[in-house]
């Protein structure tokens, strides 16, 4: 502090030199408490998930404090087979799996064709697919896929959502669009030349070479699929043994019994955070740059 | 003959894509559109009531409160989201020791369900045993509980929800803006002597204009968009509080028991959709005019 009143004082070259320094060095330490605390505050509703869910559920209700006086990992296994978890898992991984799988295929095709191919009416689809991300009219739009998928029977399943996730491919369908604009028409022309047929040089030479393209939008549909909650919601009112883990537990919150068990309700929590912040952990470096190439597509 | 087979080809490649779209992603607009003029309770048939709908929604006080929860809700959100996750940003654009520790947490929030996240922020911010009032009593900042899902404070409470799980993805988003700006800018000016506040102003702010007004549209759009997380957390309660307009279009169409909307109301709710859509319209082209106009300006 002296430092300072007196470098403000004085007139010496090295005195302000020292103010300088000093400057700096609060300055970091600023920016380092500003950094850390925010850290800090979005971090800790993770950590209030992953250590509430080895909470007894008195300890929880208590409340108190956000640190397990012991450790109650069967939390786990009792969520898993009373709270019906097993079953939500599977759900959940089955719907993003397929709506994934779905995805990528209907929007690589789509991307192949409109990025190297002229057709009539081109235009015209990219005009409806770019449409489909900026209009929406809310909750109305469900009604009536719901009635589609009823007059279909696919109403008791969860292909029924399935389908209407995959329908919802404009987004990937744009991003393997930009990263298709960097790879070299050159190598589909020399395959054209060796006799190669459209599909074959989609299936052998643009597939294998937008292997990390379909990576992203892998990773993309995926968290969106296994994040759903909307229509995994509606499509299971009369069903519940089709909900997915986002259902089954907002479910738990307002409880069938009188007492909500937190318990069972951080650790479903748990169970469907930490795969996908485990794949995130690893993928972090890749992650990081799909989302920033994305603004620019 | 090869070019009528390209042709062919495309439109083979083409059709899965298509036909999703068209069956569940145009067709079910196209539905709300026609219903829009009718009474339709879901069952039964359905009647032709002409603007009916509209000249309903115009006395619907419910509908235009929930329209202006929105722009509170909206606004809260831009202003706590944008500057923080720009100064996030341009900090870790430096170099620094942990710097992509640090962007892995700050954008975690977003592969993280809202709806589940919801399920957790009850149990932080709920008055009686909420942790976060425990923690404030504890470390002597409130002396009273404070009630954060309580008519008073629900508006807020959301926001605060919805910034944390929205300011890593901007953040992200500005920080490959940032990337695109040369290094040498800045060298050369802080050699004519400019200061890091200096260089913020006059260099950062303007050379990530268009990124910039992207990323404000993008906010934009997805603040008038998002209603998942109020919905698993108050449910737009309490009194409605925090009823924002695509939860009300979703009520009309799947009432809850606890709301004030008992029964399904497919064609006010289309007729609602279809205004709420228009209204996110013309508030996005709006801004996008008031944005070109800058462009020019400057």
């Amino acid at each position: 502090m002296e430092v300072v009143t007196e470098s403000f004082r004085g007139n010496s070259v090295k005195k302000q030199v020292r103010q300088v320094s000093f400057g700096k060095i609060s300055g970091k330490v600023l920016l380092w408490i500003f950094l850390l605390v925010t850290a800090l505050v979005i971090i800790f509703p993770v950590v209030v998930t992953f250590l509430g869910s080895l909470m007894s559920n008195i300890e929880i209700t208590k409340g108190g404090t956000i640190f397990p006086s012991s450790l109650h990992f069967e939390n786990y296994s009792e969520a898993w087979v009373q709270a019906n978890f097993a079953r939500f898992t599977w759900n959940s991984l089955f719907l993003s799996g397929a709506t994934t799988i779905g995805t990528l295929i209907v929007a690589s095709m789509a991307a192949y064709v409109v990025e190297r191919i002229a057709f009539p009416g081109k235009a015209l689809f990219v005009g409806i697919q770019a449409a489909t991300m900026f209009i929406s009219i809310g909750a109305v739009v469900i009604r009536p896929q719901f009635e589609l998928m009823v007059k279909l029977h696919l109403h008791t399943n969860l292909w029924g959502v399935v389908l209407i996730l995959i329908s919802g491919h404009a987004y990937i369908f744009f991003i393997l669009l930009s990263f298709l604009q960097g790879i070299s028409r050159e190598l589909d022309e020399a395959a054209r030349i060796d006799g190669c047929t459209n599909a074959g040089i989609f299936w052998r030479i643009i597939l294998p070479l937008m292997r990390p393209g379909l990576g992203v939008g892998a990773l993309f549909t995926f968290c969106g699929a296994w994040n759903e909650y909307l229509r995994p919601l509606v499509f299971t009112m009369t069903n519940p043994k089709l909900q997915t883990l986002t259902v089954g537990l907002s479910y738990l919150r307002y409880g069938a019994s009188a007492a909500v068990q937190t318990h069972y309700m951080l650790a479903g929590a748990c169970l469907s955070i930490l795969p996908l912040l485990v794949v995130y952990m690893i993928a972090n470096k890749s992650f990081m740059q799909m989302t920033a190439g994305s603004l620019k597509g | 003959m090869n070019r009528t087979r390209q042709i062919g080809f495309s439109y083979l490649f083409l059709f899965p894509s298509f036909l999703l779209t068209m069956v569940l992603g145009v067709y079910p607009i196209a539905w709300a559109i026609r219903y829009m003029f009718y009474e339709y309770k879901g069952f039964g048939a359905a009647s032709f009531v002409g603007f009916d709908n509209f000249r309903r929604l115009l006395e619907d006080s419910e509908y235009w409160h929930s329209v202006i929860n929105t722009f509170v809700y909206a606004g809260g959100k831009l202003l706590i989201t944008l500057p923080l996750s720009l100064i996030l940003a341009v900090i870790l654009n430096q170099k620094l020791r942990g710097r992509n520790w640090l962007r892995a947490i700050y954008f975690m929030p977003t592969i993280i369900s809202s709806a589940v996240m919801a399920v957790v922020f009850f149990i932080i911010f709920n008055s009686y045993n909420g942790i976060l009032n425990q923690y404030l009593i504890k470390f002597h900042i409130i002396s009273e509980r404070i009630d954060w899902l309580g008519p008073k404070h629900a508006m807020l409470t959301t926001i605060i929800i919805a910034a944390w799980g929205a300011v890593g993805n901007y953040m992200l988003l500005f920080l490959a803006g940032l990337q695109n700006i040369p290094n040498d800018v800045y060298e050369s000016s802080s050699l004519d002597g400019a200061n890091k506040w200096q260089q913020f102003w006059y260099l950062t702010i303007p050379m990530l204009g268009p990124v910039l007004q992207i990323v404000i549209m993008l906010a934009i759009i997805n603040s008038l968009k998002g209603y998942e997380s109020i919905m698993v957390l108050t449910e737009g309660g309490p009194v409605g509080k925090t009823e924002v307009m695509y939860l009300y279009v979703y009520k009309l169409f799947f009432p809850t028991a606890s709301g004030s909307l008992t029964e399904q109301q497919f064609g006010y709710g289309s007729a609602v959709g279809f205004v709420t859509a228009v209204i996110v319209g013309i508030i996005t082209l709006a801004y996008h005019a008031m944005s070109r106009r800058l462009n020019k300006l400057q």
